[in-house]
């Protein structure tokens, strides 16, 4: 008898080809209330945490980006900004209720011209070799079904030189402020998402994955095991969030 | 350190600046032409770099930035403020240092000396026209008070300490000063150049019937 492959979806194991459908229906229910969510979650901190990573990415005028995951077009916006007439910038996001929401804002707020956007997984990205001087993912990971797979296939994506860079949830370094953000997480999370998007369980989702995603160490070594050279993470608020950060050879 | 506080910090400058310069469209249009030039302020103690974006939107400030810099400033933390609060406009002895463009620099601290915010626009946009106007007025009068004040009280001070204590040189005592130092530099630098001039050729002189033995 053949054994079903699983993985995890938060704390529950799922078929192997059912997470992604499941990803996919939290981030429909989420899609049109995301921001205010992230707001309301984070305190605005997710504002900070994204800045420190447009700073770290080394970004410049007629540079090719990558936003994967780039969901409501935060990163993308400052790219745009960034690479400047002679660019250029992809979002890219498996979820057509994010994109569409990423893209109507970023049209409403005048990007234009250096920006397109793909419907795409992160596993199996539809670009040539060596075609960006960077990719961003950021909170997106934890969500990808076959994390080394997507590793990658960014890097082959990459321009010899091209860096990646991972924002995502990771393992506080304090015991004391662990206890404070699990509190937080499956008490209080759950609570907010039922307030704002009547929508607990999309939300007790988001505590868990975070849970099960690699911590520092471990997703770092993921990095170098898929090909990245000099990588490296940045804690942010005391390890709540990381920036991991690797080279292409 | 983590570095959500120096972000943060920058985060905040950064929004308060340009959320002055919204009333100020001048401004901004000026800030906009100079972009893409990139300002470097690199404080040596404690290492820290900040680097001043202008552009449509006001000024960005960025902790890291890997593109081409304009121009460098370079000092330690009080030296940098002096430079910033002094009206001075060269860097002698400001214990700054400068790298690149001057012009950009020059320009830049050009628009944000004039800055002139719109205050009637700002006040009518929250307490409506009547009292915004009433309030800019109220503005308007009390910092041209505190400036002229200010800059009594400057040249009151300078007076009692150049013209009643004599502690201080006046700025044409000053400026003589100063051109003699230069006078005295230059001809010191020429009567090394005339004394090195003489050892070399008294040199030159002493290896000639030497050589000329040596040839023979």
């Amino acid at each position: 008898m053949s054994e079903q492959k699983t993985t995890h979806f938060g704390f529950e194991q799922v078929a192997v080809e059912k997470k992604a459908e499941r990803v996919a229906g939290v981030f429909h229910s989420v899609a049109a209330k995301y921001d205010v969510m992230n707001d309301l979650m984070s305190a605005g901190i997710h504002r900070l945490w994204k800045r420190f990573t447009i700073e770290a990415s080394g970004v410049r005028a007629g540079h090719k980006v990558l936003d994967i995951a780039g969901g409501t077009g935060d990163l993308s916006y400052q790219f745009a900004k960034l690479v400047g007439k002679d660019g250029q910038v992809i979002l890219a996001d498996i979820n057509s209720s994010m994109l569409n929401v990423g893209r109507d804002r970023l049209i409403d707020r005048g990007v234009a011209g250096n920006i397109q956007f793909a419907q795409t997984d992160a596993q199996y990205l539809p670009f040539p070799d060596n075609t960006f001087d960077c990719i961003t993912i950021a909170f997106g990971l934890r969500n990808v079904t076959d994390k080394d797979l997507a590793l990658r296939s960014m890097l082959r994506v990459l321009k010899p030189g091209g860096r990646l860079l991972v924002l995502e949830f990771s393992k506080p370094q304090h015991t004391a402020l662990e206890k404070v953000y699990d509190t937080y997480s499956f008490k209080l999370l759950p609570l907010i998402g039922k307030l704002v998007t009547n929508d607990a369980d999309s939300y007790r989702y988001l505590a868990e994955s975070i849970r099960m995603h690699p911590d520092q160490e471990t997703l770092k070594d993921m990095m170098k095991n898929a090909g990245f050279v000099n990588a490296e993470f940045t804690n942010m608020t005391g390890g709540i969030v990381a920036l991991h950060k690797g080279i292409k050879p | 350190m983590d570095p959500m506080f120096s972000t943060a910090a920058l985060a905040s400058a950064e929004k308060m600046i340009n959320a002055a310069l919204v009333y100020d469209p001048a401004s901004r249009i000026a800030l906009a032409a100079l972009e893409p030039q990139v300002l470097a302020i690199h404080i040596t103690s404690p290492d820290t770099k900040v680097f001043v974006l202008p552009g449509v939107e006001g000024l960005e400030l960025h902790g890291n930035y890997e593109g081409e810099v304009t121009t460098q400033l370079q000092g330690t933390l009080p030296a940098l403020l002096g430079l910033i609060k002094s009206d001075r406009l060269n860097l002698k002895d400001s214990g700054v240092q400068l790298f690149g463009s001057t012009s950009f620099l020059a320009e830049l601290q050009k628009i944000l000396k004039n800055v002139d915010i719109d205050w009637e626009e700002m006040l009518s946009q929250v307490f409506g026209d009547i009292i915004g106007h009433q309030g800019a007025e109220l503005i308007r009068s009390k910092l041209s008070w505190t400036k002229d004040r200010v800059t009594n009280i400057q040249r009151l001070t300078s007076e009692f300490l150049t013209e009643e204590l004599r502690v201080l040189p006046s700025k044409p005592e000053l400026a003589f000063f100063n051109a003699q130092v230069d006078e005295l530099k230059l001809g010191a630098d020429r009567v090394k150049a005339r004394i090195e001039h003489i050892l070399a050729r008294i040199a030159r002189q002493g290896s000639e019937p030497h050589n000329r033995n040596k040839n023979s």
